[in-house]
């Protein structure tokens, strides 16, 4: 009944665009800026490090799954991003390289990699750290992390080539391959993110644990994809790419995963603070004590009201979800704030010298532009190469001819 | 029984509205648009499944069910806090590993849910409401073509109630609009 609708757009990313060189120029920048930093202060770069590290690997790992979940529904409301998450996913294993400054920073970073808590003669000797430390050694650590990387990049990279070749053979038998990488790579990818969270992040305090934190990684990484999908259509948009393909009801699609996400992220952040603050075991609270002083509660209490209270109350009406301004705005306020959040859970285990209490320093916004510029300068790289969206998916019709319902 | 049987009979019978018949989806929009168009506003369509921008052509305005519902979520909130300062802080003050009586995070689970629950409950019964729900009886039911609503047929009812109603004006429009059938319907 309903016609094939037409693209009017260029499917080509511009190949003379500026954009992939400025970002490179501005990562190598910021890296160099980083480099300097670690001279200067090699603790404070490292924990700077690992936060930058996270936000962008966070990006990467939240486009992964959502390739895969549509994939598994075999979802349409998506089709015209698809390229977008999987250029994205299809770069993780580059994050790996990017990997290799935190196992130089082991020392620096994870109190557990010093090898006299383990002995039993020295004074230093820590028991519970020595009941843990089957997991938390250095070795297998860094399998660990191989093993991460390789099934992420696995999976990214299979996804990517399956939907590029299908872009140019318009052989449909592709969804079916993906759909059967996509069906184990979910639950390959669940444990994966949570024992990434556990290593990256929930190591860097070794005493402390909570079964919830590798949900709660997986919560605020998810919840920061949405923002940076919109801003990033926004700022494509802006250059009159994909101006006509991408409309404004697959923008809307985006503030609904966005606010969803809003929720569940308050949802097991707030979870996991309840069970601790309730139960008051001291091996448990000292992480929230820690992290609700020296400045590091302005962060807390600005996270429950920037990072929930505020776009829940924003986001809540359908018509601030197609409002380019409301959505603008609270996804800049949701990605400063998700930046807050890794930094507020990891710099309070930087305890060496006088970087106790919360001061930030220009090496978190060098490593930040660094590894920011990298990430989005391999982003458009790979995503000039091959046409922006999946031209021959067979969803794309019905993604392009979509319409509100109300 | 027959009470209410012979008091219908002496009963002068009332106008509901009046039905008119349409081939296909299209026809109906089109004399949806041209109701609104003619000025009436109370009138409804039917068809055996939903007509996609039926409601543009409408001009329905956007429903009032989310104030309603967040009218019952906000009483929802502001009771459950109520109720639980109350009882924690000015009735039964307890000390529970000695955490402060107005415990806020601790409340949060309740306040949560009860702000769920009304919400919930006001988008059920709001829905009712709104709805006219329930309803026994409709006039509708007293014509026998219109059980093609629920198979092939497509009605558009324009109401007795409507300000601007007349019996032989609101028969032209229909007829001009290509209605198939037209018919009076009595309550």
């Amino acid at each position: 009944m309903s016609h094939k609708p037409t693209i009017t757009d260029s499917l080509e990313f511009p190949q003379n665009s500026m954009i992939p060189r400025a970002a490179f120029g501005l990562g190598f920048a910021g890296l160099i800026a980083s480099f300097i930093g670690y001279f200067l202060q090699p603790d404070q770069f490292f924990f700077s490090y690992i936060v930058s590290f996270t936000f962008f690997a966070g990006i990467s790992l939240s486009a992964l799954i959502t390739v895969m979940l549509h994939h598994i529904t075999k979802a349409s409301w998506g089709t015209v991003f698809k390229r977008f998450f999987e250029v994205f996913s299809s770069n993780i294993w580059v994050w790996a390289i990017f990997f290799i400054p935190v196992l130089l920073g082991m020392h620096n970073l994870y109190h557990w990699t010093h090898p006299e808590l383990f002995d039993k003669a020295s004074a230093e000797f820590d028991k519970i750290l020595y009941g843990k430390s089957a997991y938390l050694n250095q070795t297998f650590f860094i399998v660990r992390q191989v093993i991460y990387f390789a099934i992420w990049g696995w999976l990214g990279h299979k996804l990517y080539k399956a939907s590029v070749e299908m872009d140019k053979t318009s052989d449909w038998g592709m969804t079916t391959l993906m759909r059967k990488i996509s069906a184990p790579g979910i639950p390959l990818f669940a444990l994966s993110v949570a024992f990434a969270g556990f290593d990256w992040l929930m190591s860097l305090d070794p005493h402390w644990f909570s079964t919830m934190f590798g949900v709660y990684f997986f919560a605020i990484n998810f919840q920061a994809f949405w923002p940076v999908m919109i801003l990033l259509v926004f700022f494509l948009q802006r250059q009159g790419i994909l101006k006509d393909t991408i409309k404004q009801v697959h923008i809307y699609d985006l503030g609904a995963w966005f606010f969803a996400f809003t929720v569940f992220y308050a949802y097991i952040a707030f979870s996991q603070f309840l069970l601790i603050y309730y139960a008051n075991l001291p091996e448990e609270t000292l992480w929230f004590y820690n992290r609700l002083e020296g400045g590091f509660e302005y962060i807390a209490y600005g996270l429950l009201i920037f990072r929930f209270a505020l776009p829940f109350l924003l986001l809540i009406n359908r018509e601030a979800k197609r409002s380019r301004f409301m959505l603008g705005l609270v996804s800049v306020i949701v990605l400063v704030m998700h930046f807050l959040e890794i930094y507020w859970i990891s710099m309070p285990a930087n305890h060496a010298g006088d970087a106790h209490g919360l001061h930030f320093s220009w090496i978190d916004i060098a490593t930040f532009l660094g590894l920011g510029g990298m990430f989005f300068g391999l982003f458009f790289n790979k995503f000039k190469k091959e046409s922006m969206i999946p031209q021959n998916d067979p969803k794309m019709d019905e993604c392009l001819s979509k319409s509100y319902h109300h | 029984m027959s009470a209410p049987a012979k008091k219908k009979i002496e009963e002068q019978p009332k106008l509901h509205g009046i039905l008119g018949e349409f081939r296909n989806p299209k026809a109906l929009y089109d004399v949806a648009a041209l109701t609104v168009k003619s000025g009436y506003n109370k009138f409804d369509t039917y068809s055996p499944f939903p007509i996609h921008g039926i409601d543009k052509a409408m001009n329905l305005k956007k429903s009032k069910l989310g104030w309603i519902v967040i009218g019952h979520g906000l009483v929802g909130f502001c009771g459950a806090l109520t109720m639980m300062y109350f009882m924690a802080v000015m009735d039964y003050p307890m000390n529970i590993s000695g955490k402060p009586f107005f415990n806020a995070p601790a409340w949060v689970p309740i306040t949560f849910e009860l702000t769920v629950l009304l919400s919930a409950f006001g988008a059920v019964f709001g829905m009712f409401f709104l709805n006219g729900l329930p309803k026994l009886n409709n006039p509708l039911f007293n014509v026998d073509r219109f059980k093609k609503a629920t198979d092939d047929g497509f009605f558009i009812c324009i109401e007795a109630e409507d300000s601007l109603f007349e019996t032989e004006k609101v028969k032209e429009l229909l007829k001009e609009a290509g209605a198939t059938h037209i018919e009076e319907v009595y309550d």
